[in-house]
C-alpha cells in the first residue's frame, strides 16, 4: 500500500468531517422550535427574563457563526461541551449509550452479512424451478418489510408463545451475558433481515456474473472441482461489490438502530439522538451525529483498504 | 459449531426465564426519560412521578381524594391571625442514608426552594413565606407575610431533602435522597430507574414490595405488549386512546379517575370582540362540550367548569350554569343584542399538541355555525408560548395541569394583574372573592367564596373551560393496592403488593 493512497484518504476524511460538522450545526439550528422554550415548557412559571437568562447561560444568544467557531475551537481541544438538559459532558452521555448500539449493529451485521454469502451462492446455484422463485419472493419481502414493524410483530408473537421471556430493554453483557444476548437477538434479527435480503441478492447476481466469465469456463475445462470453482474463482471476484455494500449498510444499520431501539426499549445511541432532537439538545446532537458520521466514513475508508487487499488491481492503479 | 450456537441460545432463553420469577419488584413502563431527580429543580411530569411520594415526602401530602393530609408533619397549629403555622414532625423519620430527618432539614428545604441560587420553579408557591425556623428538632415554625390558606396544599409539593444542598444544584439530580418508602438504587439513562425498599421507613407496614423499576419505553406499542405479556405490571397515567386498546385484554385491569387537567378557550378581554361580556357568553352557548368529549376524547371525559369535578369538595355542578347548555340560536341572539353583525372574524391561537388541535377543529365548526368565523393559527411551541404570554391573540385553545387548591389556579389566572392572567381580565367583585378565599382558613368561608367565583367565571369569564379527560392506569390483574390519583401521583406504590 502506498503512502499516497493513505494520505489522500485521510485528507478526504478530514474534509468530510469538517463539512458534516458545519452542516449539522446549521441544520439543527434551523429546525423550528427554540431549545429554551422547549426546556422550560408552557407552564406558568416561565417568564421572558428566565428564558433570556437561560439562553445567555447556554450561549444560545450568540450569532450562529460565533457559536460554531466556539464549538469547533473547543472540539479540537477535545471538549465537546455539556448536555443542555443534564449538564453532564456530552462525551460521557454518549459513552453510556454507545455499547448497546455497537453491540446491536455488530450482531446485525454479523447475521446479515454472514448469512448473505452462503444464501447468495445457494441462490445463484439454484437457477430455475420453484426454489428460485421462493427465494426471490422471500428476498423481496425481506427487503421491503420495515424493521420496526417486524420488531413489533416479533415481540407480539414471542410474547404470546413464551410470555415468560424477558425480551424488552437491555442489560450489559458484563452483568448478565445470557440476558444480554437474549434481549439483543430479536432486535438484531429485525435489523439484519433487510441487510440479509439486500446482500444475498447482490451476492447472487455478482456470482451469476462471475460464473459466466471466461476464467470460470477455463477453470472448469481444466478439471477444477465445482466447489473450488465456486468459492475460489467466482466468489472472490463477486466479493468486491459485496464489500462496498457492507460499508454502505453500516450507515443504514446506525439509522435503522434508531427505530429498532425505540421499539425494543434499548437505551442506545439512536434513542439518545432521537431524544436530543426533540429536546433541541444542540451540543449532544452535534457530537452524536459527528460520531455516527465518522463511524460511517471510517468504515468506508476501511472498505477502500479492503479493496486493495481483495483486488490487486486497485492497489496498482493507486500506485501509478 | 452451529450446535454450540443453538445451545447458547437455549441457555440464554432459560436464564431469561429464571429472571422472570425473581423477588417482588413492580415493573412500570413510562414513556419519557426524566431530566433529573432533584425535586426542587425539575418540575416536568416525567421526573415528578418518579420521585414524588416514593423517594421524597413533604410536610403535608395530597391523598387519593385530593385532600391535604398530614405527611412528615403529624399535626400543625395555626395562630389566630393566620400568620404563624407551627408544625409538629413525626418521630423516628430518617433519610435514606440513616441520618434522622429533623426540623433543621425541613427549614433548609424550604429555604432552598426560596433561594435565588437554586432558582427553583416552585419558589412562587412559597411567595407568602416570611421565614421558617426550627425551635427544636421536631418543631418547624413558618411565618407568613400575609394570611395564605393554600399554604398547606403548597407544602405538599415541597419535598424535604437533607440539609447541606442549599447551594448544590447537581447533587440530588443524579443521586436523590429523601425520607420516602423507596430509595434510589440505579439509573441507566434511557433504560430504567430502579428504586429499592427503604427498610428503615417510618411506617413499618410499607412498602410491601422489594422494589420499583421505572422502565423507560418510548414506543406506545411496546409498552402495551409489555403489559399484556406480563413483563410490566403497571402502565401509569395513560390516555383514553391507549386505555381503549387495552380494555378487555386477558389479565389486564384498568382503573380510572377524572383528570385535574382541563382544556379551555381563553379570550382576550382587552380588545374586541371579547371585551364584550355578551360575546363571551355567546361563545359559551355556541360550544357543544359533549360533542367535543365524543370527538376529541373518545367519549372518555366530561364537560366541566373552571374547577375539576375531581375536586369534590370544591367543584360546582356545571348543570347549574345555563350557558353550559348548547344553544346556537341563543348565541346568535346574544351577538345581535351586543350590536355585532355576524359573522365575527376571530383568530384562534392553538397549542401545537395533537389533542388540542383536534379540539380546536371541532370548536371551529361549532363556532362557525353560531355566528363566528374562526381561523386557526397553530404555531410551533416557542411561538405559542410567546404569543400566549404577550396576550397576542383574540382567543386561544390550550390545556393546563390544574391544581388541588382553587387559589393556586384562580389567583394567578383571574385576579387583576395575576401572573398568568393573559386574558387581561379584571373584575373587582371576583378580586375580592379571591382575596377572601386566600385569607380565610375556615373551609365553609372559602367554599362560599369559590362557589360564587365559579358562577362569575362560568358564563362571562375570560375562559370557557371545555373538558376534563378521564385518566387511566392499566395494571396486571395481580397488582393489588394501587390507587389512581387525579394529580398523577404514584405514591400508592408503597401500598402495592403483587399477588399470584
Amino acid at each position: 500500500m502506498s503512502r499516497n493512497f493513505l494520505v489522500t484518504r485521510i485528507v478526504d476524511l478530514a474534509i468530510v468531517l469538517i463539512g458534516v460538522s458545519m452542516l449539522t450545526f446549521l441544520m439543527i439550528r434551523l429546525v423550528p422550535g427554540d431549545a429554551v422554550a422547549i426546556m422550560l415548557g408552557a407552564n406558568a412559571e416561565v417568564t421572558v427574563e428566565r428564558m433570556n437568562e437561560l439562553r445567555a447561560r447556554l450561549g444560545l444568544d450568540q450569532p450562529i457563526p460565533v457559536q460554531y467557531a466556539q464549538w469547533l475551537g473547543n472540539a479540537l481541544r477535545g471538549d465537546f461541551g455539556n448536555s443542555l438538559w443534564t449538564g453532564k459532558p456530552v462525551v460521557q452521555e454518549i459513552a453510556v449509550h454507545l455499547p448497546p448500539t455497537l453491540q446491536l449493529a455488530g450482531l446485525s451485521l454479523l447475521l446479515g452479512a454472514g448469512l448473505a454469502v452462503p444464501l447468495g451462492v445457494a441462490m445463484a446455484r439454484l437457477r430455475g424451478g420453484w426454489r428460485e422463485t421462493a427465494l426471490q419472493i422471500a428476498s423481496v419481502v425481506g427487503l421491503t418489510v420495515p424493521s420496526f414493524w417486524l420488531g413489533i410483530m416479533m415481540i407480539l408473537a414471542l410474547t404470546s408463545f413464551a410470555p415468560e421471556l424477558q425480551l424488552l430493554g437491555y442489560v450489559p453483557f458484563t452483568e448478565d451475558p445470557a440476558g444480554n444476548v437474549a434481549r439483543l437477538l430479536l432486535p438484531a434479527i429485525a435489523l439484519a433481515l433487510p441487510i440479509l435480503a439486500n446482500l444475498a441478492r447482490l451476492v447472487r447476481s455478482a456470482m451469476l456474473d462471475a460464473l459466466a466469465q471466461d476464467y470460470v469456463r477455463t477453470a472448469r475445462a481444466k478439471g477444477v472441482s465445482e466447489r473450488s470453482v465456486l468459492f475460489k474463482h467466482a466468489l472472490r471476484n463477486a466479493l468486491i461489490p459485496f464489500v462496498t455494500s457492507v460499508g454502505i449498510m453500516t450507515g443504514y444499520l446506525l439509522g435503522g438502530a434508531i427505530v429498532v431501539e425505540q421499539v425494543f426499549a434499548i437505551p442506545g445511541l439512536g434513542r439518545l439522538i432521537l431524544g436530543a432532537i426533540s429536546e433541541r439538545n444542540y451540543p449532544l446532537l452535534q457530537t452524536a451525529i459527528l460520531l455516527v458520521t465518522s463511524g460511517f466514513v471510517l468504515v468506508n475508508f476501511a472498505v477502500d483498504l479492503l479493496y486493495a487487499i481483495i483486488d490487486p488491481r486497485v492497489r496498482l492503479e493507486a500506485d501509478q | 459449531m452451529r450446535k454450540n450456537w443453538f445451545s447458547a441460545l437455549a441457555l440464554a432463553g432459560a436464564m431469561a426465564f429464571a429472571n422472570g420469577a425473581s423477588a417482588q419488584t413492580i415493573e412500570l413502563a413510562v414513556d419519557g426519560s426524566p431530566a433529573g431527580l432533584d425535586p426542587h429543580i425539575v418540575t416536568a411530569f416525567n421526573s415528578v412521578q418518579i420521585v414524588s411520594g416514593t423517594i421524597y415526602e413533604s410536610l403535608t401530602m395530597i391523598d387519593k381524594d385530593l385532600r391535604t393530609v398530614p405527611g412528615l408533619a403529624e399535626s400543625w397549629q395555626i395562630s389566630p391571625d393566620n400568620l404563624t403555622y407551627t408544625f409538629r414532625l413525626r418521630g423516628g423519620v430518617t433519610f435514606h442514608d440513616g441520618k434522622p430527618a429533623e426540623a433543621a432539614d425541613v427549614v433548609a428545604s424550604l429555604k432552598r426552594v426560596m433561594s435565588s441560587a437554586i432558582a427553583s420553579p416552585l419558589a412562587s408557591r412559597l411567595a407568602s413565606v416570611a421565614d421558617a425556623t426550627a425551635p427544636d428538632a421536631r418543631t418547624v415554625v413558618v411565618t407568613l407575610k400575609e394570611p395564605t390558606a393554600p399554604l398547606l396544599t403548597a407544602l405538599a409539593s415541597i419535598a424535604v431533602v437533607p440539609r447541606g444542598f442549599e447551594a448544590d444544584k447537581d447533587g440530588l439530580q443524579r443521586a436523590p435522597m429523601g425520607t420516602g418508602p423507596f430509595k434510589f438504587k440505579e439509573w441507566q439513562p434511557n433504560g430504567f430507574i430502579a428504586l429499592e425498599k427503604n427498610a428503615g421507613y417510618w411506617d413499618k407496614a410499607k412498602p410491601r414490595v422489594d422494589g420499583v423499576k421505572f422502565n423507560i419505553v418510548p414506543e406506545s406499542a411496546t409498552r402495551q405488549v409489555g403489559l399484556t405479556s406480563g413483563q410490566y405490571q403497571i402502565l401509569p397515567n395513560i390516555d383514553a386512546a391507549t386505555a381503549l386498546q387495552l380494555r378487555g385484554r386477558p389479565n389486564v385491569r384498568l382503573v380510572d379517575t377524572l383528570e385535574l387537567a382541563y382544556t379551555l378557550i381563553g379570550m382576550n378581554v382587552s380588545k374586541p370582540p371579547f371585551d364584550n361580556p355578551k360575546v363571551r357568553e355567546a361563545l359559551n352557548y355556541a360550544l357543544n362540550r359533549q360533542e367535543i368529549v365524543q370527538a376529541a376524547l373518545f367519549g372518555a371525559g366530561v364537560p366541566g367548569g373552571s374547577l375539576s369535578p375531581a375536586l369534590k369538595d370544591w367543584a360546582v355542578d356545571v348543570a347549574s350554569f345555563p350557558c353550559f347548555r348548547h344553544d346556537p340560536a341563543k348565541a346568535q341572539a346574544l351577538l345581535r343584542e351586543a350590536g355585532i353583525t355576524a359573522p365575527i372574524a376571530i383568530t384562534l391561537l392553538v397549542l401545537p399538541r395533537q389533542d388540542i388541535r383536534d379540539i380546536a377543529q371541532v370548536v371551529q365548526q361549532q363556532l362557525n355555525r353560531a355566528g363566528f368565523r374562526v381561523e386557526l393559527r397553530i404555531p410551533e411551541i416557542g411561538q405559542f408560548v410567546q404569543d400566549w404570554r404577550n396576550s397576542n391573540f383574540d382567543a386561544f385553545a390550550s390545556t393546563n395541569a390544574g391544581s388541588t387548591d382553587p387559589d393556586d389556579y384562580y389567583y394567578r389566572t383571574f385576579r387583576t394583574g395575576g401572573s398568568t392572567n393573559v386574558f387581561k381580565y379584571s373584575n373587582p367583585e371576583l378580586d375580592a372573592l379571591l382575596d377572601s378565599g386566600r385569607r380565610e382558613t375556615a373551609m365553609p368561608a372559602r367554599k362560599a367564596a369559590y362557589d360564587r367565583a365559579q358562577a362569575i367565571l362560568a358564563c362571562e369569564g375570560p375562559a370557557a373551560t371545555l373538558t376534563y379527560g378521564q385518566l387511566y392506569t392499566a395494571t396486571r390483574n395481580n397488582v393489588q393496592g394501587f390507587d389512581i390519583i387525579a394529580n398523577r401521583s404514584l405514591m400508592s406504590l408503597s401500598n402495592v403488593v403483587l399477588g399470584r
